[in-house]
C-alpha cells in the first residue's frame, strides 16, 4: 500500500514537473501575465476604482471571486475546529470551585449543593485554575483598546496603505485572544459569547456574498460594484471604491470571529471553560 | 544649521547606544546558563535598545518641523510606548509561567563536582 502511494505521489510530481516546464520563467517580462494583465492593473486601477493601493484594488475588485472563497475557507477552518473539538459536559463534576474576588479565597461546593442567591463577588473557576496576575491584566487592559483602534484603522486604510480586511481582522482577533490569555476564557466569553461569535463568523461571509447578491439583483455581474452607483447616488468609480470597503469589512468580521472561534476551541480543548 | 548638527549627533549617539544594548542582549542570550537569566538579558536590554533606536529614528525624521514629519515622529513615539509596555510584560509573563511550571534555576556548580 505504501509503495502504491509512493508511486502515485511520484507520478503526480512527474506530471507537475512536466507541466511546470512550459510555464514562463518567474518574472519573465514577455509572459502573458506581464504583457496583458499587469500593465492594465498598473495603468487603470486608479482610474477604475480610485484606490491608490493597487494590491487592494486587484484583491477586492478585479479578483473578488478569489477573495470571497478565501474568506469562505477561513470560515470553513473555524467550523471544522468547532465540529472536531467542541464537546458538552453532561455529567456534573464532583464539586464546583468559586473564587471570592476581593480576597482571593477559593470556596469548594460539593456536588448536589448550590449557592443561594446572587453572588457578584464570586466567580466560578476550574480545578486547574491559574492564580491571577495583576501585572499582565493591567498591561493588557491598557493595550487592548489601542490594538482595536489600530485594527479598525488598518481595515479602513487598506485603500491607501498596506492593510485591509484580513490584516485588520487578524489584529482584532488577536486583541480578543490577548484578553482571553491575560484574564481567562470566561472573561472573554462575557465579551463575545459563543453563539454571537459563531453568528459573526458567518455574518462576515454573508456581508461579502450579500454585496455580490445586491449587484446581481441590480442587473449587473456578481460582485461588479459599479452597479451600486445608482443605489448610493455616487458615480461608478466611487461606487467601486466603496464596494471594496464593504467587502473588506465583511472579511474583517469573518476573520476576527473565526480567529477567536479557533482559539477558544483549541485553548480549552473544546470545553470552553477557563482556557489555557 | 547648528540645529541640524545637534540633531545628527544626537541621532547617531542614540543609535550607537541602542546597538550597544542590542549587542549586550545578544551576548546574554547566547552565553547565560539558563532560562531565567536569558529572559533577563532579552527583556531588559532589548527593550532599552529598541527604545533608543526608535527615539533616534523619531529624531532623524525631523528635518523641517512640518506637520507630516511631526506626525510620523509621533507615530514612532507611539510604537516606542507600545514596546515600553508590552515587552517587559511579556518577559514577566514568560518567567512567571516558568516559575509556576516548576523550572529549576541555575546554580553555580561546586568545585568538587567539576
Amino acid at each position: 500500500m505504501k509503495k502504491l502511494a509512493l508511486i502515485l505521489v511520484l507520478l503526480c510530481w512527474g506530471f507537475l514537473a512536466f507541466a511546470a516546464a512550459d510555464f514562463p520563467r518567474l518574472g519573465d517580462p514577455n509572459s502573458p501575465a506581464s504583457t496583458h494583465l499587469s500593465p492594465y492593473f498598473i495603468e487603470k486601477a486608479y482610474e477604475d476604482t480610485a484606490t491608490p493601493n493597487i494590491v487592494t484594488a486587484v484583491l477586492a475588485d478585479y479578483r473578488s471571486y478569489d477573495t470571497m472563497f478565501e474568506t469562505t475557507v477561513v470560515f470553513a477552518a473555524g467550523v471544522a475546529c468547532f465540529l472536531l473539538l467542541r464537546f458538552y459536559h453532561f455529567s456534573e463534576p464532583p464539586s464546583h470551585l468559586y473564587r471570592h474576588k476581593p480576597s482571593g479565597t477559593v470556596i469548594q461546593v460539593p456536588r448536589g449543593y448550590r449557592l443561594k442567591g446572587e453572588h457578584t463577588e464570586l466567580e466560578p473557576i476550574d480545578r486547574d485554575w491559574a492564580p491571577k496576575d495583576p501585572i499582565v491584566e493591567v498591561a493588557s487592559r491598557i493595550l487592548i483598546p489601542f490594538i482595536q483602534i489600530f485594527a479598525l484603522y488598518v481595515v479602513v486604510h487598506g485603500h491607501h496603505s498596506p492593510g485591509g480586511g484580513f490584516q485588520g481582522g487578524v489584529i482584532l482577533g488577536a486583541s480578543l485572544v490577548l484578553l482571553a490569555i491575560s484574564r481567562d476564557l470566561r472573561t472573554a466569553q462575557a465579551t463575545l459569547g459563543e453563539s454571537k461569535n459563531s453568528i459573526l463568523s458567518a455574518l462576515g461571509v454573508l456581508i461579502y456574498v450579500g454585496v455580490g447578491a445586491v449587484t446581481l439583483a441590480l442587473g449587473s455581474n456578481f460582485l461588479d460594484y459599479a452597479a451600486l452607483a445608482g443605489l448610493m447616488g455616487v458615480d461608478q468609480v466611487i461606487a467601486r471604491n466603496l464596494g471594496i470597503l464593504f467587502v473588506e469589512v465583511g472579511v474583517a468580521v469573518a476573520v476576527m470571529a473565526t480567529m477567536f472561534l479557533i482559539y477558544r476551541n483549541v485553548a480549552s480543548a473544546g470545553a470552553l471553560d477557563e482556557g489555557l | 544649521m547648528i540645529w541640524q548638527t545637534i540633531m545628527t549627533v544626537l541621532t547617531v549617539a542614540l543609535i550607537l547606544g541602542g546597538l550597544l544594548f542590542f549587542t549586550g542582549g545578544t551576548v546574554g542570550i547566547l552565553r547565560f546558563p539558563d532560562f531565567y537569566t536569558r529572559q533577563h538579558a532579552a527583556g531588559k536590554l532589548e527593550t532599552l535598545g529598541l527604545m533608543m533606536v526608535a527615539l533616534a529614528l523619531a529624531l532623524a525624521n525631523l528635518h523641517h518641523f512640518t506637520i507630516p514629519e511631526i506626525l510620523t515622529s509621533v507615530k514612532i513615539l507611539l510604537i516606542l510606548f507600545f514596546i515600553f509596555l508590552a515587552s517587559p510584560t511579556a518577559t514577566h509573563a514568560i518567567v512567571d509561567a516558568g516559575l509556576r511550571a516548576g523550572m529549576q534555576h541555575w546554580r553555580k556548580p561546586h568545585r568538587k563536582e567539576r
